[in-house]
């Protein structure tokens, strides 16, 4: 599903964030990225999604070489991968019912479409009652999982998860990762991108230890080891 | 592609109304930078009345000896007529000229004194004659030179010239300074309505970074901000013309009491251009706000 070959990213000033990363991810995996902050970890998720370009290597991910990709194909790939950032980055303007359609919506989704789907992926995170609210008056736990239920909405084949519980409570947290392991049930890959080790330990499933830009350990049954 | 369409006008709408207080602002500001592009037009309106007021003024004196018959002048006034350089032909008499001397002089008694002492009246018949234009007054002066009548004076026109040159160099000038000065207000007025537009896309970054991040193609972005520019302009536009005119009616009765005599309806000049000014206007309003959309959008999503 994701195969990354010597995956470098350098910034100006000859700053080197991945310094050759090799990964494989297997379609339905649900693996968990894990190093301390300044390790490589987002900048791995951003070159994941086209946000940043890599210096050298190759990515592919479910068989298309996004190495090169161009402008006009990057919301192309977005599309496909599901993505929730921990600043859960949702649209204030909008209600959360908007909020998750506006990702049907880009892809052209017919309104008949979107009004049979969001409702039903609202349910699924638990949030059907709000679904004229707007973020503001929602906790932070709840939005986390209006972000999850975007991300879902296009059904797509790779869940990507970057820091999802940092800015939640542990019970919120623990609510956030019970929906990724329920998500991964359902055969979607799950990549959770974190630093907290609790969680990681508690998983018990596959884990990448990344640690100066390089991906130093890979158990398929890991524990936090930094 | 309706769909899309649909999506694009709700979007535009919905941003406009739930950014309420920042759409009001951007709104003020387009309809202060119309109302200043108005007011310039304003400026130039008055100032071509007043510099077409000071060119009407000018005229050519055709002074006539004091025997001749008055069916003799008005046979060469009516010739004089006929040239297409001639608008109109004044024939101030004898008596008339002398009348309109001593009304001129009421209050110089040395003057009024000399003429009762000279007993007779010393002025000539003239006909005052208006050029139909400025450009043609070299043309009128050659035809007045080649008039071929015993009953004309004296026929020294080297001093209009020297006038009428001085006045266009002057009136020129105005013109230009003008032009100059409306041009560079106009500069500036287009720079704070575009400087005003990018500051509200600016508002927006967050937003546009989070549709970049979910799947969305910059078009899906740029659209609606873009349709938002138009309804900005055309709002803009609709303000400043209900505002505009009766400020002109309160300014109306100014300008005829200043210009008195000549035509200057200001209300009439608007209304009778009202759509190659305030459509002119909605148009580079429109394009203002677009290319500044453009621009800002293309920053912002950029991830």
């Amino acid at each position: 599903m994701i195969k990354c070959y010597n995956v470098i990213k350098m910034y100006p000033r000859n700053y080197q964030a991945l310094q050759g990363v090799n990964l494989h991810i297997r379609p339905g995996e649900f693996v968990s990225i894990v190093g301390q902050s300044g390790s490589g970890k987002t900048t791995l998720v951003k070159t994941l999604i086209g946000e940043e370009k890599i210096t050298h290597g190759k990515i592919v991910i479910g068989g298309w070489d996004i190495t090169n990709i161009g402008q006009r194909e990057i919301p192309v790939l977005r599309r496909q991968i599901g993505v929730i950032f921990q600043d859960f980055k949702l649209l204030n303007k909008k209600t959360l019912f908007e909020n998750v359609s506006f990702a049907m919506q880009v892809c052209g989704g017919s309104p008949s479409k979107i009004r049979k789907i969001v409702p039903h992926v609202m349910k699924i995170v638990g949030l059907e009652q709000k679904m004229h609210r707007y973020p503001q008056e929602i906790s932070g736990g709840e939005q986390q999982r209006v972000a999850i239920a975007r991300a879902l909405v296009h059904r797509p084949k790779i869940l990507l998860a970057d820091e999802p519980t940092g800015n939640l409570d542990s019970i919120n947290a623990n609510e956030i990762i019970e929906l990724l392991l329920r998500i991964n049930k359902f055969g979607t890959t799950v990549i959770l991108v974190t630093h907290n080790r609790e969680i990681v330990n508690s998983l018990r499933r596959r884990v990448i230890t990344i640690e100066g830009g390089k991906a130093i350990n890979d158990q398929a049954i890991g524990k936090y080891i930094l | 592609m309706f769909l899309s369409t649909a999506r694009v006008i709700k979007f535009s709408f919905q941003d406009i109304f739930r950014n309420i207080w920042l759409s009001l602002v951007t709104l003020i500001i387009l309809i202060l930078a119309l109302f200043t592009v108005n007011m310039l037009l304003v400026v130039k309106v008055v100032g071509d009345t007043a510099v077409e007021a000071i060119k009407e003024k000018i005229d050519v004196n055709l002074f006539l000896k004091s025997s001749a018959k008055e069916e003799e002048i008005l046979a060469l006034k009516a010739n004089l007529e006929k040239l297409s350089e001639v608008k109109e032909i004044e024939y101030i008499s004898k008596a008339d000229a002398l009348e309109r001397f001593k009304e001129k002089h009421s209050d110089n008694a040395q003057i009024l004194d000399s003429l009762r002492e000279l007993g007779t009246n010393p002025l000539t018949p003239t006909l005052v004659i208006k050029p139909t234009s400025l450009d043609d007054f070299d043309n009128l002066i050659n035809r007045l030179n080649a008039i071929d009548n015993e009953i004309i004076e004296s026929r020294n026109f080297a001093n209009y010239k020297l006038i009428l040159d001085k006045i266009n160099g002057i009136t020129k000038k105005v013109t230009d300074a003008a032009l100059f000065l409306s041009s560079l207000f106009v500069f500036i007025t287009l720079l704070v309505v575009y400087n005003s537009v990018r500051v509200t896309i600016y508002t927006h970054k967050q937003e546009i970074t989070i549709m970049r991040l979910v799947g969305a193609s910059r078009g899906f972005i740029q659209m609606p901000y873009l349709l938002s520019g138009i309804i900005y302009a055309l709002l803009g536009v609709i303000a400043v013309a209900l505002l505009f005119y009766p400020f002109l009616s309160l300014l109306q009765p100014y300008l005829e009491a200043f210009f008195v005599g000549y035509n200057v309806d200001l209300p009439a000049y608007f209304y009778g251009n009202i759509v190659l000014i305030f459509g002119t206007q909605f148009i580079g309003a429109s394009l203002v706000n677009m290319i500044a959309t453009l621009f800002a959008v293309r920053k912002y999503s950029r991830v």
